[in-house]
């Protein structure tokens, strides 16, 4: 097997990765790890993109209502929003390299930068959640909209609500992933800690990826 | 801790893509609003599945298990695509 995607040869003078029995060596246990977390990210882009073929469709059928429906979304709070998750995203770049060069504790550090990043969007979501309710938009609640527009608006902030909601959860499972793997990587020895973070890094990064086409297709529809 | 270049920037391009993306959204491009918001999106997705998620240097396998999850997508939507499409 070629080159592991994390840097699984220790520095010199550390012990090396301690390798499971039913792998060659630490490079392909590496691979291994991060080939179960593809397969099961190949399994999140069909539960995800159901959610943007519905999207399209929904949009081919009631294209203006989308564009007056995607108005009334909040820019500025979606626009930071996305500067704040792809900023995540860089750290935990950063705290999946430390990992990868046995740096444990700035490792900790900076899974627990990404998940307050997390959390920061959270609480960003949340708050435009609420305006959204003021707004009158939430579908079943209490939505109300442009009768012109109503029934394809609907859909829209049906799709909304399901698709931001979606992608909340997975980003709450990412904040208890990065503080869990945070936790262990200032308690404990490395181990098999660079290649575990890596996984998680992985996880973290589809998340984000979600959102980098969730923003365009929410909150840009019809600016101009 | 010396930053990894290639990760700082890729953090500023996907920052400078998503100002860029939010600027075009006010012009009036038309139909081609749409066009430019996906490809820059696509642009942003490449950069974090290549250089963010390692597939830049991932194994070949890596790579395959990657490009199945979208091509079973395509597939999927391809299928109930022929449906909508011949509806009367």
């Amino acid at each position: 097997m070629s080159a592991g995607a994390i840097a699984t040869d220790a520095p010199r003078g550390e012990p090396p990765l301690p390798v499971a029995h039913q792998f060659d060596d630490a490079a392909q246990q590496a691979d291994a790890a991060s080939l179960g977390m593809w397969l099961f990210l190949a399994t999140e882009i069909l539960f995800f993109g159901v959610l943007f073929f519905a999207y399209a469709v929904a949009r081919a059928r009631f294209p203006d209502a989308f564009a007056a429906a995607s108005r009334h979304t909040n820019l500025l709070l979606g626009t930071t929003n996305t500067a704040v998750l792809l900023t995540s995203s860089f750290t935990m770049a950063l705290a999946v390299h430390a990992a990868g060069a046995r740096r444990m504790r700035a490792a900790a550090l900076l899974l627990t930068l990404t998940a307050a990043i997390g959390v920061a969007f959270a609480a960003i979501k949340l708050t435009e959640y609420a305006l959204d309710y003021r707004g009158h938009l939430v579908p079943v609640v209490n939505f109300a909209f442009d009768p012109r527009y109503a029934q394809g608006a609907l859909l829209f902030f049906w799709l909304y609500f399901v698709t931001t909601g979606a992608h909340l959860v997975h980003l709450s499972i990412g904040v208890a992933i990065a503080l869990t793997f945070a936790w262990r990587c200032a308690r404990r020895a490395p181990g098999r800690l660079p290649e575990q973070v890596e996984t998680a890094g992985l996880y973290w990064h589809f998340v984000d990826l979600v959102w980098i086409f969730l923003y365009p297709c929410l909150y840009l529809v019809a600016r101009t | 801790m010396k930053l990894p270049r290639p990760y700082v920037f890729t953090w500023l391009a996907l920052l400078t893509l998503l100002a860029m993306t939010t600027g075009s959204a006010f012009v009036p491009l038309g139909r081609f609003n749409v066009v430019v918001n996906l490809a820059i999106a696509l642009v942003k997705a490449l950069l974090v599945v290549f250089v963010f998620m390692h597939v830049r240097r991932g194994s070949p396998m890596i790579r395959v298990f990657a490009v199945a999850g979208v091509l079973w997508l395509c597939l999927l939507a391809g299928l109930s695509l022929t449906d909508l499409a011949t509806r009367g």
